[in-house]
């Protein structure tokens, strides 16, 4: 296959489709790692959360035969494991990285040792009659040619994650509570002393963090694939920690991210037939995100030395005028 | 019996016994609901490692490596900088000492086996100089940016091993065995006679085991006798106490970084030279966080860390066995394993022990005592 091929298929609604699929599961996750981190705690426990989700959707889906109630019970089952980090980290005063790390790993072995229990089988689910979450097909745009194979017919989880990218913009940049939680990620302190419930908003980062990253789990169990394979997530939740910094902490900003990452995931299976060592393009997203971590914390150190520079200017005009 | 618990590391050791306790207290319960023989299963998990000679071997083996990560997590962590970068390190420092003991064309056996631990050690030096820079000076959050080169070192690991060090025509991913002649020799002398033949013949414990016990020592002096360590528990203690205090953070915490690095990065070589003996895929699988749970049980204490890394070594050894005979998986030991750092390190806990210890002892007190802060014994020496 030659370079011009590579191109053609990379310019093709198929491979359009392939990103939005790619991408899903890393979009979800990093939404829930955006707002734990602007509430200023880092939920390193993202990953464990997916997995969890993702494994009790599949049981519940295929023991009770109904979609919905295994979406309901992977969404509590991510609620439960945000609360245990959020007992831990906020009660108990654990460190919220080693608590994150011990959930990880508890998750990891946890469902593994419960599937064997439940189908003596540690690698997959697929003895498990589990179910899928509704394709759609939109309406107009299914017929158009381009438009429709590129973003027509995905699992109704691919559009909810654009839907809750700007739910999440709305609710922290124009509601009261989502002001709040900014405040307090920014400076505890600060917003302790003008009254704001600090423990209660980092309870709601945390359980809002839980919710995301079980949907990005469902997503991984009941819509991407329709079974669940041990450590199906991959890493996934790490990812959309970065994706956080790389989209500077911002909800738009962040869904892009996560859909470089996806397209540069898609691209390395492209590569393939290529001569060239799909390592070397999977690596690309990472060095990014370490290039747009630098990038980030200078100008975010330029910005408070010119606000520091202006506070200051502000502090002796006003001097002076009470000297006048 | 008062002035026993007194002593906060006395109080530290009841704490972290009474976790394990209870973690394996719980695997217990799980293993009665679940196994079919649940005592022969426990049995095995707990006694396994010591059941047969090469059992014992293997969890020798596998303390050392978890030794020489939880040291690397321990100093950086003392710092309360939370680098997670130790996989990356071992991943690396494996690659490196392993290509020089296959491609470098040095004569002397123990100098290419020294050369190979050497690189490793550099190199998980050099890879932790990078995300300690990007902390200490540009302010840039340590957990992303060393996943992020987590992510890069295994990315590189699996091309070289690809597309380089696999034998040409191989049909799998490995690379060729060392070559007998550069391999480390076992840690029994032969001048030992039988007890060498066995050691050699049924063990991989090699001179690692030296390695492993003089970075123990050198890693404790570096932090609690030289002034570089007291500056990095200054840090971990108050970060900001210690700038006004005079201590240049930047350079301690890029330092901080790059020492850890090296014990992380010789993790790799004792994986490449002293267990595998060759390069293999997937050479690691979260050993690097295996560190965190040794150095949290250790208390990040560089003296403690053999202690906690032969105990969870004991633990991990055990499951395999649990595994091999039993119907129980061994995952259920990565459950015990969160369960033990949860507790360990829930610095909420402290109180309540320390005030019943108290109470117990018939002083009124001992309300008093246990309301004042102990800094989950992070207390600087």
């Amino acid at each position: 296959m030659s370079f011009n091929n590579i191109l053609q298929s990379i310019f093709s609604a198929l491979f359009v489709a392939s990103v939005l699929r790619i991408s899903t599961p890393i979009i979800l996750p990093a939404l829930g790692g955006l707002v734990s981190d602007l509430s200023g705690a880092i939920n390193i426990a993202l990953e464990g959360t997916m997995l969890v989700a993702a494994f009790t959707g599949v049981v519940v889906s295929a023991y009770t035969e109904s979609v919905l109630l295994g979406v309901i019970a992977g969404i509590l089952s991510g609620l439960l494991v945000a609360a245990i980090l959020g007992v831990f980290h906020l009660h108990l005063k654990t460190d919220i990285i080693l608590a994150g790390i011990a959930i990880n790993i508890m998750a990891t072995g946890g469902t593994i040792f419960l599937l064997y229990v439940l189908t003596g089988d540690k690698g997959n689910s697929s003895s498990l009659a589990s179910g899928s979450m509704p394709f759609i097909d939109i309406p107009l745009i299914k017929d158009i040619p381009f438009l429709g194979t590129a973003f027509s017919g995905h699992n109704i989880l691919v559009y909810v994650s654009f839907l809750l990218t700007w739910l999440l913009a709305v609710f922290l940049y124009r509601t009261r509570l989502g002001v709040h939680l900014r405040a307090v990620g920014e400076n505890a302190e600060a917003a302790a002393s003008v009254g704001i419930n600090v423990l209660l908003v980092r309870w709601i980062a945390l359980l809002m963090s839980g919710f995301f990253a079980s949907l990005g789990g469902l997503n991984m169990s009941m819509a991407y694939l329709t079974l669940f394979q041990r450590d199906m997530t991959a890493g996934r939740g790490f990812i959309a920690l970065a994706a956080v910094y790389l989209g500077g902490r911002k909800p738009w900003g962040v869904l892009i991210a996560a859909i470089i990452f996806g397209a540069f995931d898609a691209l390395s299976n492209q590569l393939g037939s290529l001569d060239v060592a799909p390592q070397l393009v999977q690596v690309i997203p990472y060095v990014a995100t370490i290039v747009a971590l630098v990038v980030y914390n200078i100008r975010q150190k330029a910005v408070a030395l010119e606000r520091m520079r202006s506070f200051q200017e502000h502090e002796l005009t006003a001097q002076q005028a009470v000297g006048d | 019996m008062r002035k026993i618990f007194a002593n906060a590391a006395v109080r530290e050791f009841i704490r972290i016994v009474l976790a394990v306790s209870i973690a394996l207290l719980l695997g217990l319960i799980v293993t009665l609901l679940v196994s079919e023989d649940p005592w022969g299963a426990y049995k095995a998990f707990l006694l396994g490692p010591l059941s047969k000679f090469n059992r014992f071997g293997d969890w020798i083996e596998e303390s050392i490596t978890l030794i020489f990560v939880g040291l690397s997590v321990a100093i950086v962590f003392k710092a309360k900088q939370f680098s997670l970068a130790a996989e990356g390190q071992l991943i690396l420092g494996a690659l490196v000492s392993g290509s020089v003991i296959l491609f470098v064309p040095i004569e002397s056996a123990f100098l290419r086996i020294t050369v190979a631990v050497l690189a490793a050690a550099a190199v998980g030096f050099i890879w932790g100089v990078i995300p300690g820079y990007l902390k200490a000076y540009l302010d840039a959050n340590e957990i992303v940016s060393t996943l992020m080169l987590n992510a890069i070192a295994l990315k590189m690991y699996d091309y070289f091993l690809t597309y380089h060090i696999k034998p040409e025509g191989a049909g799998y991913t490995a690379s060729d065995f060392l070559p007998k002649a550069y391999q480390v020799p076992s840690f029994m002398p032969k001048f030992a006679g039988n007890l060498y033949e066995m050691f050699s013949k049924q063990t991989n414990i090699t001179h690692f085991l030296y390695i492993m016990i003089a970075a123990c020592v050198i890693g404790w002096f570096l932090m609690y006798r030289t002034p570089f360590g007291y500056e990095l528990r200054m840090i971990g203690a108050n970060i900001k106490f210690a700038r006004y205090g005079g201590i240049n953070t930047k350079q301690v915490i890029v330092l901080a970084f790059a020492i850890s690095g090296i014990f992380a990065g010789l993790a790799g070589a004792h994986l490449a030279q002293g267990i595998h003996n060759k390069l293999i895929l997937n050479i690691s699988m979260g050993l690097g966080f295996e560190g965190i749970v040794v150095a949290t049980m250790a208390r990040n204490n560089p003296l403690f860390v053999p202690l906690s890394g032969l105990a969870y070594g004991y633990l991990r050894a055990g499951a395999d066995i649990m595994e091999r005979s039993s119907d129980m998986s061994r995952e259920m030991v990565l459950v015990v394993q969160a369960l033990i750092i949860l507790l360990v390190s829930a610095e909420g806990i402290l109180p309540v022990i320390q005030q019943r210890v108290n109470l117990n002892n018939g002083k009124g007190d001992g309300v008093g005592t246990a309301a004042v802060p102990e800094g989950g014994s992070d207390v600087i020496q």
